[in-house]
């Protein structure tokens, strides 16, 4: 079959168009393009259906899976789709442990090196013992989101645009640090010793209970990456659509309780924010796609994040 | 009628075309009373914002006229002692804006208001009100005298649309030449004036918060305000720090969607942007 593949504006994006078995996939088409275009790899490559004129609403994506002929207009051999280039694209490991790579060296940095000497605090430091405590839990988290990172997450999309990298590693890494300068500082207050200890106790439990959590949505996918929606099951899933979410949220605060700083709590706010509006469109994706017809399951009656609040 | 000039940043999503108040359907007669209720609503809301906008306008025109005053009278060192009052009234008011945004009263995004209204009060009470080592510099007269004439051509023009449904052409145009010297005179005041300050702000130790405390926390005003500065720096390509504020939900006879333009402190990058925009606003208005 023909394949012809303009831009938005109605460009010809491969001159002449691209010749195709009838039984090629998307994914062929994507590999042409690559071959044709020489630097639109697949990842970059965005095909949607031409929109209809008339006709309102998202345009329909072109799944990477599927066969060319499932597009194609009724009884037609040829096919049209609209290309947009993503832009250069990164994996979302590279993405993830750039992101991550930083709190986990920034925070020993203040700890174990006299930064704060440039500061203009001179002298010894007093290392209280709840600041070796947080030390070894913020690094123990990052260091697990990392490994989740490669062997546990499955994710939807392969690929992330570049300029991500920098706007997630700016608000990472930033964070990280303003949270590393007040936990180590020289005229650091700790808290109460039983304070200290239900912090942390509500952080490891709950990182272990965000750990499974990763576990089951795994699970959730098959390795081939097909990247569809289902509902999740089991644990704290079947109150909680996002049960990951509350699990990280919680984990925040139960080090927040333990380590009392402002930063901290900003850092908690703001996370828990974020966090929250992927939770809200996550939720109501899945309302929409197992709306109970057609032979879908009705999503069941949840909690959207942070029960008993939302 | 008048085409929205081109291209927007970002702020797309809130430009649309006046709000028609939604009418029932002819056949359904009950609509008829909530018809009647709506455009009374409407109506109000004209009114309330006519006031407002007249009534910030008038602020801003005691703050133009005592500062000339005093300039012509006793020379810029004068000109804040003159001004101090009418200028933190009008320039605070400008928070009601922030709320029109939020309660939807006027279709300007709140996002693009913060900013803007953040760095105009940060420099009249953080630093004008705060630092009274700063008030008898030449900059407070360059800066009070842009600022003011910016508002005073801003509020007006809002303030007849509100009230006849229109603003005259002149009114359009003077919006949108004004800027051309307004924007550089009133940045650089500002920053002028904020680089003035960092002195007494560093020696003074106001709004300073230190450690040991707590809550383990601290603040630096003087590293604060640098981070300001950095901020306003031109040349930033990221997001267009100037802002798009469509108001008025009210239908207009002249259907001037043409949006409230509000410069924001922000890049020279921007600077020609608006040019741009203005050639075409300017070409718009003459073939409505």
């Amino acid at each position: 079959m023909k394949v012809s593949v303009v831009s938005r504006s109605g460009r010809e994006v491969v001159k002449g168009g691209i010749e195709l078995k009838d039984s090629a996939k998307v994914a062929d088409l994507q590999e042409a393009i690559h071959a044709k275009t020489k630097k639109y790899y697949p990842a970059r490559q965005r095909l949607t259906l031409p929109a209809q004129p008339g006709k309102s609403g998202k345009p329909v994506v072109l799944s990477q899976k599927a066969s060319l002929s499932e597009y194609c207009e009724k009884g037609s051999g040829s096919l049209t789709v609209v290309f947009k280039d993503l832009g250069p694209q990164v994996y979302y490991s590279t993405l993830f442990f750039w992101e991550y790579v930083g709190p986990l060296i920034i925070y020993p940095i203040f700890y174990y090196l006299p930064v704060y000497k440039y500061f203009g605090y001179e002298g010894e430091r007093v290392i209280h013992p709840v600041q070796t405590y947080a030390m070894y839990y913020f690094c123990f988290h990052y260091f697990k989101r990392i490994m989740e990172t490669f062997f546990v997450h499955r994710f939807s999309h392969a690929t992330s645009p570049v300029s991500n990298v920098f706007r997630n590693c700016a608000y990472y890494w930033t964070f990280g640090a303003y949270i590393a300068y007040y936990c180590n500082h020289p005229l650091y207050t700790p808290v109460s010793d039983l304070q200290m200890k239900i912090g942390f106790g509500i952080g490891v439990v709950c990182q272990i209970a965000n750990f499974y959590c990763h576990i089951l949505l795994r699970n959730l996918r098959s390795p081939t990456g097909s990247g569809g929606y289902q509902i999740p099951r089991g644990f704290l899933f079947n109150i909680v659509t996002c049960a990951n979410y509350t699990t990280e949220i919680y984990q925040w605060l139960g080090f927040n309780i333990a380590t009392q700083t402002v930063a901290g709590y900003v850092f908690l706010a703001v996370a828990a924010a974020i966090m929250t509006n992927w939770a809200l469109g996550k939720h109501s994706r899945l309302r929409k796609l197992f709306d109970g017809k057609d032979g879908q399951p009705k999503y069941p009656r949840r909690w959207v994040i942070l029960p008993p609040f939302l | 009628p008048i085409k929205p000039p081109g291209t927007r940043p970002q702020a797309a999503a809130a430009i649309t075309p006046p709000r028609v108040v939604p009418s029932a359907p002819p056949e359904i007669r009950p609509a008829a009373r909530e018809e009647a209720a709506a455009e009374t609503m409407a109506a109000v809301k004209r009114a309330y914002l006519a006031v407002y906008n007249w009534a910030v306008f008038f602020g801003w025109a005691q703050v133009l006229y005592f500062a000339v005053d005093a300039l012509l009278r006793s020379g810029h060192e004068g000109v804040y002692a003159a001004v101090e009052r009418p200028l933190q009234l009008a320039q605070t008011a400008a928070v009601l804006e922030i709320l029109h945004g939020l309660v939807g009263l006027v279709r300007s995004p709140v996002s693009a208001t913060l900013p803007q209204i953040g760095s105009r009060l940060f420099v009249t009470w953080g630093i004008l009100w705060s630092f009274p080592e700063t008030r008898t510099h030449i900059l407070v007269s360059s800066l009070v005298i842009s600022w003011s004439i910016t508002e005073i051509i801003r509020y007006s023009f809002f303030g007849t649309k509100e009230l006849f449904g229109s603003a005259p052409s002149s009114l359009l145009w003077l919006r949108y030449s004004s800027f051309l010297v307004m924007y550089p005179t009133g940045i650089s005041s500002e920053v002028g004036l904020i680089y003035i300050a960092l002195q007494f702000i560093k020696a003074s130790e106001k709004y300073c918060i230190r450690m040991p405390n707590k809550w383990n926390y601290s603040f630096d005003y003087f590293y604060a305000s640098i981070l300001v500065l950095l901020v306003y720096v031109p040349g930033t390509f990221s997001c267009p720090r100037y802002r798009f504020m469509p108001e008025s939900s009210t239908p207009s006879v002249c259907a001037l969607t043409v949006d409230k333009l509000t410069l924001d402190t922000g890049s020279p990058h921007m600077y020609t942007y608006m040019l741009g925009q203005r050639k075409k606003a300017l070409a718009n208005s003459k073939t409505a």
